[in-house]
């Protein structure tokens, strides 16, 4: 970290001394944001390999805790938080890219696009649980939906399928998780230089050709950061799948709390690390993803024009 | 001074002839799209205009609107009230604690966004090879707030063993709305020119003046940024809490708890939850004005 800290010592020296405690609130903080923090989150991989009841923890490496979290049904639980949070990342993906052309490249009216920069902000900062509570009066069995279908004569009974069903956890999923993918998508579009575009206009290419050939894989990166930032989240969400899903729709969260509930925490720490191992999956994937525009560093030489 | 020049620049440019980029999207189904984008944010604002249309009318468990009125709002104040004094109410429906908590671990939450964005985001963006300093730092990003509130959890109650308490809630409300301050102020400190503290310490400046007369005013986007950031993200934070609380509840949690069980209840937590959407907004556009209001001239 010191040699890291140090290796560019010109700007180092003349930055540095503003802060009252110099060099060593950034490498203070730095250790103990690691320590505290990084390798805590990463020694929840080293504990699953363990065994031991309750807070005991016997330090004899072992399978048996994945063992065990797949003979309780993991594997189906699993499956089915991932084809969820994938089929809503893959929708939000294909609504979001042309939403997010048209709001960096297309959007003429300057209010039109300072209204919809804040309606994309905003709920980021709402409780996601105010937000869910609501459905289930409009989608419940005595809801405005059944009562509206039930008075129009479109249905004789209600329609159960409206909440606690799969139906509703997707339908959840995909207002609350939209402004995630759309930000990184307009940041990497609207940092793409319009000289490009002209560019590629001038060379002969028609729009078509352009989208595919010039604005697509200079948008990668925010692609990527997108479906990073959707698919994780919603694969870890608290609030819709227990809310919306009740017991029908069962995802990780839910089983990762009711195994802490009953003290089982070395198979919750199991539970953990596969999420944690999609999750670094999806990091390299990330960087592959950045190498051919030259990485992180070069990402932030951009956001510095 | 260079960006207004060259904004100049493509102005004329424009005038000639529309940029190809303007015209760009004219030909496109566009609609199609804008329907989708648009639809999908009007599903995500129903259930926001839905809850706050139910907190006013009078039979809210019907999920039909009407008879506006304003006693569930009385509701959750006397029933706090009430039994503070030990007196008996309608509902056990008590938000005073955890709203008192929530609000200080946001202001404390806020206070150590700010004083950690000011201690990285102004050198990392100067540091060669800061990638794994920039990854260790966003982490809590990319891992769902539940697996990294049960890592947290395991490692103090299970490795270190110590109590959790009000002080584990702080820690993990500030892991999580750290990485969101500090993308505010590398954002604003990328743009920083470093040239302007050599300049200062060549005239003469103190260290203390070229950290609070230069190195402050310059920043202060990125630190209102970072300040609403740690104290927004804190003030609605639910997954980490869940895991990190040990006896406390914060607002949000105390509300999701609340809201799990079918009963009388139901109808106070629509006005709560409006209330603090209100506040919620209402800061969320402060912190939109200060954090760009002030930088016009920086952006095209």
């Amino acid at each position: 970290m010191a040699a890291t800290l140090t290796a560019n010592d010109d700007v180092m020296r003349r930055l540095l001394p503003r802060l009252p405690a110099g060099v060593w609130s950034l490498s203070g903080f730095t250790v103990v944001w690691f320590g505290g923090i990084v390798i805590p989150l990463l020694a929840i991989i080293l504990v699953s390999f363990f065994q031991g009841r309750g807070i005991r923890i016997n330090l004899d490496p072992t399978f048996l805790q994945y063992e065990r979290f797949f003979s309780y049904g993991g594997s189906d639980l699993l499956a089915r938080s991932v084809r969820i949070a994938a089929t809503i990342t893959f929708i939000e993906l294909m609504i979001a890219f042309p939403f997010a052309l048209w709001l960096a490249k297309g959007c003429k009216n300057n209010m039109v696009r300072l209204l919809t920069f804040t309606a994309l902000t905003v709920p980021f900062f709402l409780s996601p649980a105010a937000r869910v509570i609501v459905w289930r009066s409009v989608f419940g069995i005595n809801g405005v939906v059944n009562q509206a279908l039930l008075a129009t004569g479109a249905v004789d009974e209600p329609v159960t399928w409206l909440i606690f069903s799969e139906f509703a956890v997707h339908f959840g999923f995909l207002g609350a998780f939209f402004p995630t993918m759309v930000w990184p998508i307009f940041l990497s579009i609207s940092l793409i230089d319009n000289d490009f575009l002209e560019a590629s206009n001038d060379l002969g290419a028609n729009r078509f050709r352009t989208l595919v050939h010039v604005i697509f894989p200079l948008a990668l990166p925010g692609v990527v950061a997108g479906i990073v930032f959707t698919f994780i989240p919603m694969l870890g969400d608290t609030v819709v799948a227990q809310h919306m899903g009740g017991n029908n729709v069962l995802m990780l969260s839910a089983q990762v709390q009711s195994l802490i509930g009953v003290s089982n925490f070395l198979v919750a720490a199991a539970l953990a690390a596969v999420v944690l191992g999609i999750m670094l999956a999806f990091q390299v994937l990330l960087w592959a993803a950045l190498k051919p525009v030259g990485g992180l560093n070069e990402v932030f030489a951009n956001l510095r024009r | 001074m260079t960006m207004t020049a060259h904004a100049s620049e493509t102005i004329t440019y424009a005038q000639v002839r529309p940029p190809f980029w303007r015209r760009f999207m004219d030909g496109l189904p566009r609609g199609t799209g804008l329907f989708f984008g648009y639809g999908v944010l009007f599903i995500l604002y129903l259930p926001i205009v839905w809850l706050m249309i139910l907190s006013i009318s009078g039979e809210p468990l019907t999920g039909i609107p009407g008879e506006w009125t304003l006693t569930w709002y009385e509701d959750v104040i006397y029933a706090d009230i009430a039994q503070r004094d030990g007196e008996a109410y309608g509902s056990n429906f008590r938000v005073g604690d955890p709203l008192l908590l929530s609000i200080g671990l946001a202001f404390a939450t806020s206070a150590a966004c700010v004083i950690g964005a000011l201690i990285v985001g102004p050198v990392l963006p100067r540091v060669k090879r800061r990638g794994p300093l920039l990854i260790g730092f966003l982490m809590p990003l990319m891992v769902p707030g539940i697996v990294a509130g049960v890592g947290l959890f395991m490692w103090y109650r299970l490795v270190i063993n110590v109590k959790m308490g009000v002080w584990s809630l702080a820690l993990a409300h500030f892991v999580w709305a750290f990485p969101f301050a500090l993308l505010a102020m590398l954002v604003v400190a990328s743009r920083f020119d470093t040239r302007l503290m050599e300049a200062a310490e060549d005239l003469g400046a103190s260290r203390w003046q070229r950290f609070w007369q230069i190195e402050v005013p310059i920043l202060k986007p990125g630190i209102f940024a970072a300040g609403f950031f740690g104290f927004l993200l804190s003030f609605n934070e639910l997954p980490f809490s869940i895991f990190m609380r040990a006896g406390q509840d914060t607002l949000p949690l105390y509300l999701w708890i609340q809201s799990g069980a079918h009963n009388t209840t139901v109808p106070l937590i629509y006005a709560m939850s409006t209330l603090v959407t209100i506040v919620s907004i209402g800061l969320t556009f402060l912190a939109i004005k200060l954090a760009f209001g002030g930088g016009k001239d920086g952006k095209q």
